[in-house]
């Protein structure tokens, strides 16, 4: 049966039907999705999703959400700055920018009654590409200049070659001088090999160590540029975090890659050198990610939807924000068991540096931190694992197999 | 042969090859191939950054970056398409990058209203706007600063997408391939873009007559 104000409800359509048109939907569905820095209104619907949501910076009392609220008006702002001048063109200037572009700017093949509109489109044109005032020697200084440039960076890659030619080099010897040196390597290498490979294990750990103090910096610097949020370059996942190299980009090394992409890091600083894969120099200026799973060194704190901020987390606590690669996400991308224990495969199974959220960079020869927090793994996961082991804990060594089908070896 | 007819039959020949014909030359390891490359692109190229950043010293920048970006990654140009685009869009990414870098300081005053849209979305209507031509009597940096003062209404994604257009007189379908962004957005940014644009340039002329009465 229902109350009074149940059917006064039910009458009006406003609470009864709170959900909105489609049109509407699509429109504040577009409000989230868009980037911030780009987003445009493109309708009288986006301009109404705009002020509606605008009302949402209006305090409440008592809120205790505030960075949220902030974040939004943030972002509302950002959107109304990008936006620039609002205007629309007609429906009949659309359709005749529409066909002025599709037959190739060709306002003689626009059909005749648009075609003092297209007229007008190619006027604006016109005045727009309209001859620079450039003075012929800024013009030669610069063509001269942009050549100088590239000729230092020809010069630069010539001598990069040189010095690999000079390294190969060539000389002519005999069958047993080659016998006699190769036989002296051998023996060198028995002994050397050993305080070598060590050396080589200590130095790749303190490039490593290096990679995290400059890690560590870009944190900062992008939070100190972002409000104090993390590295975030998507707002949301596609069915996976560990899709890397998916466009559009979803996957958490995405966010990483945003240090990269806006220049805060370079690839070098995100490679652990004992990682054959990964992938150093000059990043593609349109990259949003790296291209396989298998090419990154490092592994980054998963976003939540939204991102965090730096500052979210209550000192003395201590936060995991970036670590050497989780051997638990490559055994499930190669479909092997995982090993919840096992260490960063960067430096042969010793253990893994971690960089905190407070900036300080540590190396543990664990992945099990305080509060006996496995890096690898979310706290759930953690549980399970923890409630099979308690189980497992009850086999005394007096057990039987059930019968005969009962395959159960012991020691 | 003289040196004066060997530089003539030089230029005649490059004149004679495309983009992209000049563009395998350079891959080829001919020095010359990049001053052709620059020189014949040097005049659009430069106006559509100055355009697009309002700032002559940063739009000389990135024009050289934008070739040195070229040649860093020349060798993996495929030569059946067309230079030029190419060009644009790797100049288009550069100046885009160095915005987004330059606003990254940029705070937001939390205590400030949010600006409106004065009327929601008014519609242009371009028959009803005098759109002068612009004048032969004109000085070109007094029309340069026009330009740039009319685009400076506009927000950088509805600028990029104007010039894009303009510039390269590209298809939406090719727009939209270069940015990365679906064709329906590229056909409204487009709109708005050409509907501000209109605006913001009868609003800066109607100034300058003003001025000049």
């Amino acid at each position: 049966m229902h109350s009074p104000d149940q059917s006064r409800d039910e009458e009006n359509p406003i609470l009864s039907n709170p959900s909105l048109s489609a049109q509407d939907t699509e429109a504040i569905d577009r409000l989230f999705d868009a980037d911030p820095s780009s987003f445009i209104p493109e309708s009288d619907r986006d301009h109404a999703a705009l002020n509606l949501l605008g009302l949402l910076s209006t305090p409440v009392v008592g809120e205790r959400n505030r960075p949220t609220r902030i974040d939004l008006i943030a972002i509302l702002a950002a959107r109304l700055e990008s936006t620039g001048v609002s205007a629309q063109l007609s429906p009949q200037d659309q359709r005749a920018l529409d066909q002025y572009i599709a037959t190739g700017y060709e306002v003689g093949s626009v059909e005749a009654s648009l075609r003092d509109r297209a007229q007008r489109c190619e006027d604006l044109g016109n005045v727009l590409i309209g001859s620079s005032s450039t003075t012929g020697s800024q013009s030669t200084d610069l063509i001269e200049r942009t050549l100088s440039r590239i000729q230092s960076q020809i010069d630069q890659e010539l001598s990069a070659l040189d010095i690999n030619s000079a390294r190969k080099g060539s000389f002519s010897m005999r069958w047993s001088d080659l016998v006699s040196i190769a036989a002296m390597i051998l023996l060198f290498a028995s002994v050397a090999m050993p305080i070598m490979s060590g050396m080589r294990s200590s130095s790749q750990k303190n490039l490593c160590f290096d990679n995290m103090f400059a890690s560590a910096n870009a944190f900062g610097l992008y939070a100190g540029s972002n409000r104090d949020m993390l590295p975030m370059a998507t707002a949301g996942f596609g069915p996976t975090w560990m899709d890397v190299g998916s466009s559009p980009e979803r996957s958490n090394s995405s966010n990483l890659f945003t240090l990269i992409r806006t220049n805060l890091a370079n690839l070098d600083d995100l490679a652990c050198p004992s990682n054959p894969f990964a992938v150093t120099g000059q990043a593609d200026p349109d990259a949003w990610d790296w291209r396989s799973l298998k090419e990154i060194s490092y592994s980054y704190r998963i976003m939540p939807p939204g991102g965090m901020l730096a500052t979210s987390v209550a000192q003395p606590v201590r936060v995991v924000l970036l670590s050497d690669r989780s051997p638990v996400v490559l055994r499930v991308a190669n479909r092997t068991p995982i090993i919840p224990e096992e260490n960063s495969p960067n430096h042969q199974g010793k253990g893994q540096h971690m960089l905190m959220l407070d900036g300080a960079s540590i190396w543990s020869s664990t992945p099990v931190i305080h509060n006996n927090d496995n890096i690898w793994l979310p706290r759930p996961i953690e549980q399970v694992i923890h409630q099979v082991r308690s189980k497992l804990g009850i086999i005394k060594g007096s057990e039987l197999p059930d019968g005969p089908t009962d395959a159960f070896v012991g020691p | 042969m003289k040196r004066g007819q060997h530089r003539k039959d030089s230029v005649d020949n490059w004149q004679s090859q495309s983009d992209e014909q000049v563009f395998e030359e350079l891959r080829n390891g001919n020095p010359e191939a990049y001053r052709v490359l620059i020189e014949r692109h040097h005049d659009d190229l430069l106006r559509f950054l100055t355009r697009m950043l309002h700032d002559q010293a940063a739009a000389d920048d990135i024009f050289q970056e934008t070739f040195l970006q070229i040649h860093i990654s020349s060798a993996t140009f495929d030569t059946s398409r067309r230079f030029r685009p190419w060009l644009f869009t790797i100049a288009a990414n550069k100046a885009r990058d160095y915005l987004r870098k330059k606003n990254r300081r940029k705070t937001v005053d939390l205590s400030a209203p949010i600006r409106q849209s004065e009327s929601g979305a008014s519609f242009i209507d371009l028959l009803e706007v005098d759109v002068p031509p612009p004048s032969e009597a004109m000085d070109v940096s007094e029309r340069d600063e026009m330009v740039q003062q009319a685009l400076s209404q506009l927000g950088p994604a509805l600028r990029e997408v104007l010039l894009l257009a303009y510039f390269q007189r590209l298809s939406y379908a090719q727009i939209a391939e270069d940015l990365g962004i679906p064709l329906g957005t590229v056909k409204s940014r487009m709109h708005s873009a050409v509907a501000a644009f209109a605006r913001s340039w009868q609003v800066v002329s109607k100034n300058q007559d003003t001025k000049e009465l």
